[in-house]
């Protein structure tokens, strides 16, 4: 009894071993980016691992907001993510639910066809869009992006959207066609509001890969007005990285915290997505 | 199903199908007109480069699994112990991991060349000042260029193996973990005996999904190397891209990308083959 109970402080211990180099180790570098953003540009320069400065300063953010186009690249990552995972949704949920409840012929093979899909990198179709929206006149426009958005967000939607429907009984849409409702009344009235906790989390993990999505507008967009977070603050590192440090720093903030605190605020249902995306499907 | 099939044929078939054409082209970005040839591929596939590229891809790729799956294994370990034991941090270790992984990748990029800035006041540099005299050249040397690209991934990937890992190891039942017990099996024993082989097709499952991401990335390196010094972080995503848009070689970046879907119709069916072992499919 003893030495079990040894043991187990032992695994206490080591447990909180893990997770403080885990802290230090993620938690870390956000910590000093966080901190350089608050820096005066002499305070930059200070050879120590000081993290709170001395004279703490918002001019970085105001800087980077008003000077440098922040605000017009987060309200157009915000259109284009909204625009994709709505879309995604409005194209993945019909076709999840299908996959999960219509026993049609081929059904396993589009299934692994869409899975498929999912692992094709966006390089390799936006190759040949980019040629044809040139020739359509469709480059820089947040329209276009937002349909390859959309093309690109549909295979995993619909791959975690099915794995929700199967965790519902077909006996409750059986019952409510037998009381009178179409498929698609069942579908909308039954099964619908069942998945609902399921449509939000599937719908923001969309919304975060989305605000992430950086292949698709660096290629269709170069309208400086038109760019989202992820493209803008890639020019804007190039231009500014070697002489202001802190600026640079401030952009990254503001660019990754809509993604962490919606991510935050929601973390119980996306990661139960996550798992049953990958794992269930 | 229609409009999932819709977006499927505008956006994936048809573009796979450009890519296979125009990789059997001498097609150019800047002009229209173009022939059909076979010395495309043989120059690209005769050419230094493409192998020297796919042995920077493959350490990239490998490295990143090898390093994401201990790391993901250790922190689910002991979040699982941590539940179990009804430890508390859980929750605030899982949402720091994750924060890494739900920020853009260009983001996480500007990070990293902050963290990695090669100047004594860069973070990385900081830290080895206890240690070592001078400055390392993360960035600029070509090796440690692309050991800086692989942290850099493992930071962000980390997460996703972790929360597969957790949720594999909560299907384990206690009762193996006891009876284990019973027989005297230290502790050692039982990860290696029961632990392991039970997680082994979650494990599985999850190197699939570590390559086809790493091998997609490419917003990550541009902000931290832009795939340099040299080529020697220019993995194949970013050639692809680069031989398009910067040499405007639509062909080879056609026979480029043909590469790449190959690879991921590989993975895809070992996927496959996986989640029909699970019963998943």
């Amino acid at each position: 009894m003893r030495s079990r109970k040894i043991r187990g402080r032992i695994g206490d211990l080591l447990t909180y071993l893990v997770f403080v180099a885990a802290l230090v180790f993620f938690g870390g570098p956000l910590l000093w980016v966080l901190s350089l953003s608050i820096r005066t540009p002499q305070e930059v320069y200070i050879t120590s691992l000081r993290l709170i400065p001395e004279t703490p300063t918002l001019e970085n953010y105001t800087e980077v907001l008003y000077t440098a186009q922040f605000t017009i690249f987060l309200t157009n990552s915000l259109k284009l993510a909204v625009a994709g995972s709505v879309g995604a949704m409005v194209v993945a949920a019909p076709a999840a639910y299908a996959f999960s409840r219509l026993n049609f012929r081929g059904n396993n093979a589009l299934l692994i066809g869409v899975l498929a899909l999912q692992m094709i990198s966006p390089l390799v179709v936006i190759i040949p869009l980019y040629r044809y929206f040139a020739r359509l006149n469709l480059l820089d426009s947040h329209f276009s992006t937002s349909m390859v958005y959309i093309a690109i967000l549909v295979p995993l939607a619909t791959w975690m959207l099915k794995g929700f429907f199967d965790g519902i009984p077909l006996d409750l849409d059986d019952a409510a066609m037998v009381d009178g409702c179409t498929r698609f009344g069942a579908f909308r009235r039954v099964t619908l509001p069942l998945i609902l906790p399921g449509l939000t989390s599937v719908f923001v993990l969309m919304a975060i890969i989305a605000w992430g999505e950086f292949t698709v507008p660096y290629i269709l967009l170069s309208e400086p007005s038109l760019l989202p977070i992820s493209v803008g603050i890639l020019n804007f590192q190039g231009n500014y990285a070697e002489t202001s440090q802190q600026v640079v720093a401030a952009g990254g903030v503001l660019a990754m915290l809509p993604a962490i605190a919606t991510f935050i605020i929601l973390q119980r249902f996306i990661v139960r997505a996550l798992t049953s995306g990958a794992i269930k499907g | 199903m229609a409009p999932l099939l819709t977006v499927v044929t505008l956006f994936y078939l048809y573009p796979a199908f450009e890519v296979l054409r125009f990789s059997v082209t001498n097609a150019s970005l800047q002009r229209p007109d173009y022939s059909y040839t076979l010395d495309t591929f043989v120059n690209v596939l005769s050419d230094p480069v493409l192998y020297k590229v796919i042995r920077i891809t493959a350490i990239f790729v490998l490295a990143s699994i090898a390093l994401q799956l201990v790391l993901g294994l250790v922190v689910a370990l002991a979040a699982n112990r941590a539940r179990r034991r009804r430890l508390p941090g859980m929750v605030f270790i899982r949402s720091i991991v994750l924060s890494a992984w739900v920020m853009p990748g260009v983001v996480i990029g500007i990070v990293w060349a902050i963290i990695l800035n090669e100047a004594s006041y860069g973070l990385a540099n900081l830290l080895v000042a206890s240690v070592r005299l001078g400055n390392v050249p993360w960035l600029s040397t070509p090796n440690m260029a692309l050991m800086s690209i692989i942290i850099a991934n493992v930071w962000r990937g980390t997460a996703f193996s972790m929360i597969l890992q957790y949720a594999g190891l909560q299907t384990i039942p206690d009762e193996l973990y006891e009876a284990a017990e019973v027989d005297g099996a230290s502790t050692l024993q039982s990860f290696w005996h029961i632990t392991i082989p039970q997680l082994r097709p979650i494990l599985m499952i999850n190197i699939i999904l570590i390559t086809i991401s790493t091998m997609n990335t490419f917003d990550m390196i541009l902000p931290l190397t832009g795939g340099g010094p040299g080529q020697a972080t220019e993995v194949l995503a970013l050639r692809t891209y680069n031989v398009i848009f910067r040499e405007y070689s639509l062909a080879e970046g056609a026979v480029l990308a043909v590469i790449m879907l190959l690879i991921s119709l590989v993975l895809t069916l070992g996927y496959r083959r996986l989640l029909r072992s699970e019963g998943a499919l």
